[in-house]
């Protein structure tokens, strides 16, 4: 199948998805021919070609920070969450860990998580092409007064299609230490290949600690913990979505678009004779542009 | 069918008696203030006596366990069965203005989690399965033959957006049973003993029993002029929720870990509980005139659902699927899983009665 195509395949699944939503396009589409009102002899040109012009964001490699952040702290606000912003959180100070301190070769381990799903910054189109790495900074300690070993099982998943889909998962050892103000747990994933490109509606990082010192303390929010996923500028997945006379799409006709980007073109059997509707309309990942549609008239 | 024949003896001689004994004694209770739609309790109100089924006159009730299966078996109490069951959805006012709080890129915004889509996925998908298939032992006695429930593929009804009607906080159990009325003409639903009507609410506009933290998921119940004045009588319908406003007391990540992976889990827990209980007793334990119009229950009125709510439920801290009869994902029609509770079956443990249908039944 080629590049063209498996686009145009996967573009009325996603069209589907986000029916009924105005949004904003960073992607537009023209027809040239036909020309508005413009007629056909049916016998004349039993084929009849259709082409345009499309712009696309550019996709470029790019790194998409967010941040630990938490506006409550055991409050009906509490909402730990991943944010593009930074700030203040009242949050800070929430997570304790876990209490209690068995030695080495033990684990202190209640179980207990906590998940940072995103609030804003979605959708990311995932590059998988390079790991994903972030800082979680464990402010507070109060350990049993000597330096020891804790657990942090760092993992992240993705919202892709409305599934839930890991992107992958680290445990890093850390030494805290119960005189240092911060105990820096940076971690480092490795993402799953299979998500490459993917364009995800959502992100999700979850914090497990435990270990042989594991004890209190907390989290520390106001952009001290952070992490750094590798995506692009905008979604990989680009096409051209042609009708005619259906301006719900729901049969799109494929289209080829250009080797540059920036045309497309269809040759497409013309039609009954009578008065007809082009419309088209191009998608990028969940964006879509604005459907343009075009008069013309087919006659014996 | 010849073990069905014998059970059916069995069963018969006892719920004859039962049934008798219920038709007398309850009718009298009717209009006692007792009764009430049949909750399915949320995980922290398992035991609460607010919750529990009406009582049966005169028969105490099991002490209650906390998320383990309640025995003893169910009995037959005359009413219909829904034999070749169909399920309607209604998300009714999931595209009103306000109804949700937030929107997921990819997502429509009548629908930002994907709740509406995987209840839709999972009703479609249910027909068939083992677990579905748990309901096949069960019957109603017409003109004195025993007609079977049936398991076919399809016991998807259709579904219906309602953003016409329009809906608000805190409605009304009147206004759910209204809104199934409305969904009865919208369907052309003329054969009410086989069909049911899931009023599924959106984030912000939910039932008010539910809103004041009362304790329940979802329940189900059936249209009868004095319960519901001038509601069409004879809907079984279900109150449902969005019930990912209750978080992990209604199912959120009880059998996948994922924060994604399991948000959704209560929805079809929750849903899978109230349609087999309106399968078995579309009637919801009413008592009209004297006239025992429900299904099949055990003596303390717990219905399949409820006899095996939340079993294996452990807070997270070990799989619930790895206890029998436990919470745990099937495998529909459409080779998806889905979470679901068991649901009780007389047939199991040699006839004894356990949870069974989740895929981790007990051996035997």
């Amino acid at each position: 199948m080629s590049r063209a195509k498996a686009l145009v395949v996967l573009v009325p699944a996603a069209l589907a998805l986000f029916a009924g939503v105005a949004i904003a396009s960073s992607t537009s589409v023209t027809i040239t021919t036909p020309k508005e009102g413009q007629t056909f002899s049916k016998k004349r040109v039993p084929q009849l070609p259709v082409t345009g012009g499309v712009t696309f964001a550019a996709a470029n490699q790019n790194t998409s920070l967010f941040y630990v952040r938490r506006n409550g702290c055991g409050t009906s606000s509490d909402n730990p969450h991943l944010s593009i912003s930074t700030g203040t959180d009242a949050g800070s100070g929430c997570g304790s860990l876990i209490n209690g301190v068995v030695g080495a070769g033990g684990d202190a381990d209640a179980g207990a998580f906590v998940d940072y799903a995103t609030a804003d910054g979605m959708p990311l189109s995932l590059d998988t092409s390079r790991n994903v790495t972030g800082t979680f900074d464990i402010q507070g300690f109060i350990g049993p007064g000597q330096a020891g070993v804790m657990e942090a099982d760092v993992s992240l998943e993705a919202l892709v299609d409305g599934q839930g889909v890991e992107i992958g998962s680290v445990t890093e050892m850390v030494v805290l230490d119960p005189t240092a103000s911060d105990n820096l747990v940076d971690f480092t994933i490795t993402p799953n290949a299979g998500l490459d490109q993917k364009d995800l509606s959502g992100i999700d990082l979850r914090l497990h600690l435990h270990g042989p010192y594991a004890f209190s303390g907390f989290v520390a929010t106001n952009g001290l913990s952070f992490v750094n996923v590798p995506s692009y500028t905008a979604s990989t997945h680009k096409g051209v979505l042609l009708s005619l006379d259906d301006p719900t799409f729901a049969s799109p006709i494929p289209v080829a678009i250009n080797s540059a980007g920036d045309g497309w073109s269809v040759v497409i059997p013309t039609p009954a004779v009578g008065k007809h509707t082009l419309y088209v309309q191009s998608v990028q990942g969940f964006d879509a542009s604005s459907v343009v549609a075009r008069h013309f008239t087919v006659d014996k | 069918m010849t073990k069905h024949l014998i059970r059916a003896a069995l069963v018969g001689a006892m719920v004859t008696a039962a049934a008798l004994f219920v038709a007398t004694t309850r009718a009298g209770a009717e209009h006692d203030g007792m009764r009430h739609p049949i909750y399915m309790p949320n995980v922290n109100n398992i035991g609460n006596p607010a919750l529990q089924p009406p009582p049966i006159c005169c028969l105490p009730g099991s002490p209650f366990a906390a998320g383990v299966p309640v025995p003893p078996n169910m009995g037959y109490y005359g009413g219909h069965v829904q034999v070749t069951p169909k399920v309607y959805l209604v998300f009714w006012g999931w595209g009103q203005a306000g109804a949700f709080d937030h929107t997921t890129p990819g997502a429509p915004t009548d629908d930002p989690d994907g709740a509406a889509q995987r209840m839709t996925n999972f009703v479609k998908a249910m027909g068939g399965t083992d677990w579905a298939g748990v309901q096949t032992q069960y019957y109603e006695t017409d003109n004195g033959q025993n007609v079977y429930i049936q398991n076919p593929t399809n016991q998807f009804g259709g579904a219906w957006y309602d953003d016409t009607n329009p809906i608000h906080d805190n409605v009304t159990g009147l206004e759910l049973a209204q809104e199934a009325q409305r969904a009865v003409a919208h369907f052309g639903v003329t054969d009410l003993h086989s069909s049911q009507f899931i009023i599924a609410q959106p984030q912000k506009y939910d039932e008010e029993g539910f809103n004041s933290g009362a304790g329940y998921c979802a329940w189900h119940d059936y249209t009868q002029q004095q319960y519901y004045p001038g509601v069409q009588e004879g809907i079984s319908f279900t109150n449902m929720p969005y019930v990912l406003n209750s978080g992990t007391s209604c199912g959120q990540n009880s059998v996948n870990t994922g924060f994604y992976a399991g948000r959704l889990d209560g929805f079809s827990i929750v849903l899978g509980h109230e349609i087999e209980e309106t399968v078995t007793d579309p009637g919801a334990e009413d008592v009209i005139n004297g006239v025992n119009l429900g299904g099949w229950y055990d003596q303390s009125a717990w219905e399949n659902g409820d006899k095996c709510a939340w079993v294996g439920y452990t807070d997270g801290i070990t799989a619930p699927s790895t206890v029998p009869g436990g919470l745990n994902n099937i495998t529909g029609n459409d080779g998806k899983k889905y979470p679901v509770q068991s649901l009780w079956s007389n047939d199991a443990a040699g006839g004894t009665g356990y949870c069974a249908g989740a895929g981790n039944d007990l051996p035997g």
